[in-house]
């Protein structure tokens, strides 16, 4: 009885991470997509300590100090909201997340422009949004080559053209903004504020396909080499890095739009950035009021 | 290292690009091949065992090398120990190279690179940044991103 009980595998089971792989992500010379230092409060403690912060894709490192050859941790940030709050604390901001009993990370940073820009780059940085904007570009310079007859660089790597290309708006939306009336102002990325976005892609809701990623002639294996496909492409215009794969919606279910020079997907990223800009222009002549 | 293991958690459950029971086997000396649930959520290669709920563990695919090693197996290697490699093994050849396909692509690190030659390419057939064009200033970037043109 008591043998059965040890060998049961418990629940609390902490999940395995390839964590020495993590570490050396965030310490090799793979590009930082920005560092500094912010204040980290304490999980118990209530404290503010000072961290060497280093932000690299969805992943935020932090470190004792900067010269530290190792993170102390890692907040994994896809998913997350970033918002500005109510704090003793100058310049303070939270990263928050939207699954049950998660911890609210609270930061502060250095300085007016500190936060604001710490508070942007973490909004930005989920793998979802970078997918977004991929597929936006992908689709503009498809497009392109098409009107001017040009030999598809982006088109030679889709299979056959009788495949409705689809993509989620939804699912991948970045910031819904939600200007509060007091001094609150919010970066809000849950998926559940995309609802503005997934409307307009139900209404043109199109069967999901399964995502047909071809193969370009660029070789698989080369996840680590140091020809970046980018560079050696701009050089003999010809080889493109692959299609980034596709992905449903996590509301369940399968809204997606068709690629079209006219689909809502295009309107969609337009408006979405068009009013990501006059959400930022808009906090930032409120912070400068309040000043 | 700390880590949020909530959120990996809630990441696990998502959606997935890829998703299939595979033999997998662990980059040490002694380890041996098990079934597992192997799923693809944006740069996360999770694995469970068979009938759980919750993975056993994640792989965060940056930094990292996809093989192919035989007609229906492949390998996951990363470049601080790219000697040690977690091996997948497939039902075929074709689930195998799919595979391959999928994570090569998995990673920040590579949408990156895609963005960039996107983004050059068009500036070069418009001589407009189309990020520009959609309201995306510099700043927006993530940061490596502002000096590719």
């Amino acid at each position: 009885m008591l043998l059965r009980f040890l060998l049961q595998k418990p629940k609390s089971d902490k999940m395995k991470l390839n964590e020495r792989s993590v570490v050396h992500y965030a310490t090799c010379d793979s590009p930082a997509d920005k560092t500094g230092h912010l204040y980290k409060k304490g999980e118990r403690n209530t404290a503010y300590h000072r961290r060497w912060f280093v932000l690299k894709g969805n992943m935020l490192f932090y470190f004792e100090d900067k010269e530290s050859k190792e993170p102390i941790g890692v907040i994994i940030l896809e998913g997350c909201t970033v918002e500005l709050c109510e704090s003793m604390e100058e310049y303070a901001f939270a990263v928050k997340f939207s699954c049950a009993k998660s911890r609210t990370y609270k930061m502060a940073a250095e300085s007016q422009a500190g936060m604001e820009s710490w508070v942007k780059a973490l909004s930005r940085a989920s793998f979802d949004y970078m997918r977004l904007v991929v597929h936006e570009l992908e689709k503009q310079l498809e497009e392109m080559q098409t009107l001017h007859g040009l030999p598809g660089t982006a088109r030679s790597h889709k299979k056959s053209s009788g495949r409705a290309k689809s993509k989620s708006i939804s699912a991948a939306a970045p910031a819904v903004a939600t200007l509060a009336k007091g001094p609150q102002a919010t970066y809000n990325r849950s998926q559940e504020e995309t609802v503005h976005f997934a409307t307009t892609a139900k209404e043109n809701g199109v069967a999901w396909n399964k995502p047909n990623v071809v193969l370009n002639g660029l070789c698989p294996t080369n996840q680590g080499s140091k020809t970046l496909p980018g560079e050696s492409c701009s050089n003999d215009g010809t080889k493109p890095p692959p299609v980034p794969p596709r992905r449903k919606t996590v509301t369940g279910g399968v809204t997606s739009t068709l690629e079209s020079p006219v689909s809502p997907g295009t309107v969609c990223f337009s408006k979405l950035h068009d009013w990501y800009g006059k959400e930022v222009t808009a906090l930032r002549t409120q912070w400068q009021q309040d000043q | 290292m700390r880590f949020n293991e909530k959120e990996l958690l809630c990441i696990s459950k998502q959606p997935s690009e890829k998703a299939a029971e595979l033999g997998m086997r662990g980059p040490k000396k002694g380890d041996v091949v098990k079934r597992r649930l192997v799923k693809l959520v944006i740069n996360f290669l999770f694995y469970f065992r068979t009938d759980e709920e919750e993975p056993a563990g994640a792989l965060l695919l940056e930094q990292c090398k996809v093989e192919q090693e035989e007609p229906m197996a492949f390998s996951v290697a990363f470049l601080d120990e790219s000697e040690k490699k977690y091996l997948f093994e497939c039902e075929s050849s074709e689930q195998c190279q799919e595979w391959v396909e999928s994570l090569t692509r998995a990673s920040y690190e590579f949408m990156r690179r895609s963005l960039m030659f996107y983004r050059s390419e068009i500036h070069k057939l418009t001589g407009k940044d189309p990020l520009e064009q959609y309201g995306i200033s510099e700043e927006a970037l993530p940061g490596q991103l502002s000096k590719t043109l």
